[in-house]
This record gives C-alpha cells, structure tokens and sequence, in this order.
C-alpha cells in the first residue's frame, strides 16, 4: 500500500485526516492528546489556523483542541 | 455524615452539577503536606458532604491541579465516589471511569448533557451500560437539574462497600505482577486505599501515587516488579512500555463497551459555536474582539451600572447613614473619642471601601461570564502566539483574566499550567493584573482628574499592567529556564449559554471575600489609621499634621518625591495599603477628614495634580502584591525567596514606572 503522509500542520483548513505517526512528538504533548482521545488512527479535520504561525484549531470526534503549529508539524497524517 | 467525591473530566458540568446538589460550600485546605485547596459542599439533605475534585482526564497527574484528584484519593477515604460524564464525549470520558470502577468503593454514573448528546445524534443505553459495568447510570442535565434528584437518591442510599468489584482482565503477565504487587502492600499492613488499584497505579507510572507510597515505604521492591513487568510485555510484543500497555487494554475494552451501548447517527456539527468561532478565533479579528470585549467590560463596571450604583450607595453612606449614627451616638451620650472612632475611623474607612461594591460585583459577573460561557479556552488561542513569544503558554492568560477581579484565586488557577517553570513565572507576574480592590483607587481618582474619559484611563491602567507582566515574562523565562520546553494543547469546549443561577452563584462566591475583608481586615486597618492619626506625640486629639501617622507617613515622603507625590499622606496611605489595596481609600478618607465621596474628591483635588494622580494610580497598581496574595505566592512556590522575590521586584519596577511617567510627563509639558 502507498502511503503518502504530510504532517498536519500542512493540512488545509477543512481537510479530513488520519493520524500515521506521532513519534516526534513530545511526550507531554502525546499524553495531553492522548486524555482528549487522539491518537494514531484517530481522524482529525484541521478547522482553523491563525496569523503568524499562532495554534490551530483542529476537531476530533466532535471535540474541539488548540495545539501548536510546531506541535502539529511533528504529527504525520494520512489525508482522506 | 457522609463524605462523597465528585470525579470527571474538565468542561463536563461538574461545577454544575457540584452548585445543584450542595446548598453552600467552602474551601478546605492543606492536607498531608501538600498544600491545596479542594472545594468541600454540603449536600441538599443537610447531612452528607460532597468534595469537587478538580477536573481530570486520568488519574495520572500531568498539573498540579490534577494531582489534587489523585491525592484525595490516596489519603482519604470518600464513602462513594459519583462520576459526571459527558455524554457527547462518552469514550473519552469512560477512561477516567475505569479507573475510579478499579478503586473499587460504590460509584454512581452522572451521564450529563444528555440532551446536547440526542441532539447530536448518539444514542447511549444506560440501562445496559449500568449492567455491565454494575454501577446506577443515570442520565441528567446538571445545568437545568434534569435527573440530579436521582442522583443524590442513589448516592445517599448507595451501600457502603460492593459486592462484585469491577475487575478488568490485564492479561496473564500484568495479573501476576498485580498480584506480587498487592500482596506486597497488603502485607506492610498500612492502612491503603485497595491495593490492586493502587499496583494498577504504580503500573501506570501515576507520579502522584508513587510519591505517596515512597514516603510510607521502600520503593525498590516494587520498581524492580515494575520493570520486570515492562520487560516482559515489551518481549510478548503487546506493548511500548507498561504504562502505554495498560491504557491500550482500558481502551480496548471501552471500544469494546462503546459498541454495546452507545448508537452513534450521524454526528452534526454545533452550528453556533461554529459561527461564533468563526469570529472570536478569526485570524486577524480574534485579538480585537477580546480587546474590545474587555473594553465594553470596563465601560460597564465603570460607566454604565458600577459607577452610578456607587454613587447611589455613597450618598447613602454619606447621607442619612452617618447622620443616623450621629444622631445616635449623641442620643446615647457617647464620648467625643468614642464618636470620633465610629463616624471618621469606622464609618469613613469602611464605608468608603464598601460603596465600591457594585462596581466590584459586576467585574465578577463579567469574569464569571467568560468562565462559564466556553470564552476563556478561545482567549487561551488568541494570546497563545504572543505568550509564546515570551516564554510562556496560552494557558497563562487564563490566572491573568481571574487576576482582573482577584489575584488570589488566579494564582491558585495556574496550577493548570503543566510546566513547573511556566508555573512559577505565571505566579509571580500575576499580581500584576489590576485586582478590583485596586479599583476603587482608579475610581476615586479618575473620578476627580479625568471624567470624560474614565473608561480609558482605567483600561491603560490594565494594560499597563498586562504589559508590563509580558515584558518581564520575557526577562524572567529568559533568566530562569533555559531547557524546559513550553507546550501548548488546549481543549475548546462547545459555547454554553450560563446559567443566570450559576452566574450569581459564582459572582456571590468570588465577591462575597471583599465584604468579608471589609469587615475584618479594613474594619481593623481603619481604627488602626484613625488612632494613629488621632493620636501623636503630644498626646490624644492632635492636629492631624502632628500625629503619629503623618511622622510615619513623613520618613516615605522624600522617597516619593521624585515620582510626584511626596507627601506624608501619600506616605502613609502606601503603607497601609500592603493590608489590601483598597485600605489607601480608607486612608485617605480618614487623612483627609473626608465627610463623604465629594468632600474626599475636593480634598484630592487639592493634593495632587492629574500627572501626579496618574503616577500614583501606577504605583498602586504594581508596588506590593497585597499581605491575601503574599500568603498564596508563599502557599503556591513553597520558597521564601520567591515569596520575598515577588515583593521586591514589584516595589523597583513600580519605582521606575512611575518615576518615567512623572518625570516623563513633565518632561513632555504635562501637569
């Protein structure tokens, strides 16, 4: 199978993705997503991105969570 | 009586469901040697007690503010522990479950915003879930009170103990080493919550846990099962590490439960947070939106409702009040020292302090607003980029909003800030933020040098304050850590309308401490400034120039001086004001002889001139945290230094501030 990840900070807002890999990410950060449910498999879809490379907003099963561009660029996802 | 534990994750209408099941409550502190507060309620059947923990996502502390959880749960024994969950979120929201269904004392299940989750097409069976997990679930809507009858029924007949404890099966490798492991604790024969929870704990790598039982007992027997344990599910391949492990099977299991019980149709969006997104986080409106929110918030404090219900209450005071009591006091023959003390000490003080009441109430309304309407976590997004520039979280801005009304609980509030330096510096710059009792300083003076433009000024005033705590945020992240990273993940939860109940309840319980404060605190500081000012030297009853409190007041003068304000009543008013910051009015009524609100304003007018008000107005914003916040700095970093580091380097960065904005100013030709 051809997988072609990006990482999540590239995604466009409104774009569906699956989460691939999330072994560069700090391991706070994982933990913190992890208590709201995100992990690898979990479908993301990025909402928001604002000025300057300020958070993102992103939705997951119907939850809303802010994180870090630099976070979010360690996260690999697999666009649906 | 009988104590009850109130669990869930955060932003699930806990603190709902915790104001509809207790009559009044309180904050109980300081117990086995950490030091925090938990929020202990009574219950509406007048007898039993319910404890709110703070909101959790696991057992395993990441915050200090979640730590409280896990601790509560270690020392003290709750006769029943009731799990609030959200309904919307139920997956996520059982993980927690599980873990309290293994600490194995009676649990009840608050399924809360049902409606929100019918609405949004999920469709959970309780009365199955009930059945497997062998625990009452009951569906309520905490916020119009919709089942919470139920649940205090069943919490208060709940058994005391269970018959068939909730076990999850770990697998052969975990089972054993959880059996070494309880055996192990059972047999030191101390007195421990269940023991398999507690091996379960040690296997998650709950910090908290661990902490607990190091100080009980040796902790090598049990880390040397630990990494046994870890080394042989990493060799069978069923997990990472143990930790990682235990969650995978929690999660399967709750896939597993999810399938049985919960129907999901198809998801629909909110609509309306999505639009009211769409604005408050937009990229370039986000930041004015909330300038211009906390904009229309000091308009209303100030011009709109707080102001003219002050005037109205001064005029009271001022009025029939001190007219009443005069006529009283010389009804009842009362001595001139007598009559002096109630009508300049006491009703000038203390009444002075108290016409702000209005103005003070309606900025906890406000803040209790943007609490309980889902605001703060998108306040948290907006500012994340420029906290992170200087070195802290958006999460940070969150103890410096609570900070506007009262300094104290902000800095308890930055417990939730994961990072122990981010926490630090955050405490530290907090009494920055202009609390409401520096308010009726603002409002006295503005109310003589600057009333066309009120507002304004009050507002640069908190700017000044946020400004300048960025600045330093900066300096000191700079100085103090140079390797911790910050991090940045925030839950946003869906906007809710408050609750009218919950509003006044919450603005109740935050301002209700300034009255107190008025009647111990200001009450006692006013008769100590009257007596010194009654007093002096030569004896009792002298010229108010010759009194104690003006040689006190007198020694600060030439310090102040260069700042604008070197008089001794300034002097004095200062050193008063360490108490609480409202004491300087309470000063000042009493200095200046002041019969009621026009009388003190002339006397002002006379004093100072608008420079000089502006630079005292600053000074007052950031010289000392006052003697409520220095205990809860002391509390919160447990370190004298910091403590005695918070209040000096507020004292020289008000010094400097004021001495550019005097000296500045006249620089510049202003008066």
């Amino acid at each position: 199978m051809k997988t072609n990840t990006i990482a999540l900070s590239h995604a466009q807002p409104g774009c569906i993705a699956c989460i691939h890999s999330i072994s560069d990410l700090d391991s706070l950060v994982c933990r913190r997503l992890l208590d709201l449910g995100i992990t690898v498999g979990s479908e993301i879809r990025m909402k928001r991105k604002s000025l300057f490379g300020g958070p993102l907003t992103l939705e997951s099963n119907g939850q809303l969570f802010g994180i870090r561009k630099q976070e979010a660029a360690k996260i690999e996802v697999q666009i649906r | 009586m009988r104590t009850y534990a109130l669990a869930g994750n955060p932003n699930t209408g806990k603190t709902s469901l915790f104001n509809t099941l207790t009559r009044s409550y309180e904050y109980v502190g300081n117990w086995s040697g950490v030091t925090v507060e938990k929020k202990v309620g009574t219950l509406l059947n007048k007898i039993d007690r319910l404890v709110d923990l703070p909101g959790i996502y696991s057992l395993n502390p990441l915050s200090r503010d979640e730590g409280v959880a896990a601790n509560f749960l270690l020392t003290e024994s709750p006769d029943a522990v009731l799990n609030v969950i959200d309904s919307s979120q139920i997956e996520r929201n059982l993980y927690l479950t599980l873990q309290l269904l293994e600490y194995r004392k009676p649990l009840v299940i608050g399924l809360n915003m049902i409606d929100v989750a019918k609405s949004r097409g999920i469709r959970i069976h309780t009365d199955k879930l009930s059945q497997i997990l062998q625990v009452p679930v009951i569906p309520i809507v905490a916020r119009t009170g919709k089942g919470t009858d139920a649940i205090l029924e069943q919490l208060t007949g709940m058994p005391t103990s269970i018959e068939t404890p909730f076990q999850l099966d770990y697998g052969p490798i975990v089972e054993q080493a959880v059996v070494a492991c309880a055996s192990y604790l059972d047999n030191l024969q101390l007195e421990l919550p269940d023991t398999r929870w507690l091996s379960l704990q040690l296997f998650e790598n709950n910090t908290a846990v661990k902490e607990s039982l190091a100080r009980m007992m040796p902790m090598e027997p049990l880390e040397q099962l630990y990494r046994q344990t870890e080394d042989a599910i990493v060799q069978s391949g069923a997990g990472l590490h143990l930790p990682q492990y235990l969650r995978s099977v929690r999660v399967a299991y709750i896939q597993q439960l999810c399938e049985q019980c919960v129907d999901r149709g198809k998801q629909k969006e909110h609509s309306l947070t999505e639009r009211i997104d769409a604005l408050v986080t937009h990229k370039i409106l986000g930041l004015p939106i909330f300038l211009l929110f906390m904009f229309l918030l000091f308009k209303l404090t100030f011009d709109w409702f707080g102001q003219p219900v002050s005037d109205m209450l001064d005029a009271f005071f001022s009025g029939p009040l001190s007219d009443g009591v005069n006529q009283a006091l010389t009804a009842l023959g009362a001595s001139p020292f007598t009559h002096a003390l109630i009508v300049d000490g006491i009703i000038a003080g203390v009444g002075g302090v108290l016409v702000f009441v209005p103005q003070i109430f309606m900025l906890f309304l406000m803040i209790s607003f943007i609490e309980d309407s889902g605001y703060m976590a998108r306040v948290t997004l907006v500012m994340d980029k420029i906290m992170e520039m200087v070195g802290l979280n958006g999460k940070a801005f969150i103890p410096f909003i609570i900070g506007f009304g009262c300094n104290v609980p902000a800095i308890m509030s930055a417990r939730a800030i994961e990072q122990p330096k981010e926490r630090l510096v955050t405490t530290l710059l907090t009494p920055l933020m202009s609390c409401s009792a520096r308010l009726p300083v603002y409002s006295l003076f503005v109310g003589v040098f600057f009333v066309s433009h009120k507002a304004i000024v009050v507002f640069s005033l908190y700017l000044l304050g946020i400004v300048l705590a960025l600045l330093l945020a900066k300096l000191f992240t700079s100085i103090f850590y140079t390797s911790e990273k910050s991090m940045f993940v925030i839950e946003i939860p869906p906007y809710r309308l408050p609750q009218v109940r919950s509003l006044i309840r919450n603005t109740w319980e935050k301002g209700k401490g300034f009255i107190r404060k008025a009647g111990t605190f200001i009450l006692g500081g006013s008769v100590l400034i009257w007596f010194l000012s009654y007093a002096g030297p030569s004896g009792f009853g002298v010229e108010m120039d010759h009194s104690f409190l003006a040689k006190i007041g007198g020694l600060f003068a030439p310090i102040l001086a260069p700042i604008g304000f070197g008089t001794w009543q300034a002097g004095a008013s200062l050193l008063t004001g360490f108490m609480a910051k409202e004491v300087v009015v309470s000063t000042m009524n009493i200095i200046y002889h002041a019969p009621d609100m026009a009388g003190l304003e002339s006397q002002i007018q006379m004093a100072f001139t608008p420079l000089q008000a502006y630079s005292f107005m600053a000074f007052i914003l950031l010289y000392v945290p006052c003697l409520a916040t220095v205990g809860v700095i002391k509390k919160e970093t447990t370190s004298t230094r910091w403590t005695l580091f918070s209040i000096g380097y507020a004292l020289v960065l008000a010094y400097i501030v004021a001495l550019i904005i005097y000296q500045g100013g006249q620089w510049l030709g202003f008066s």
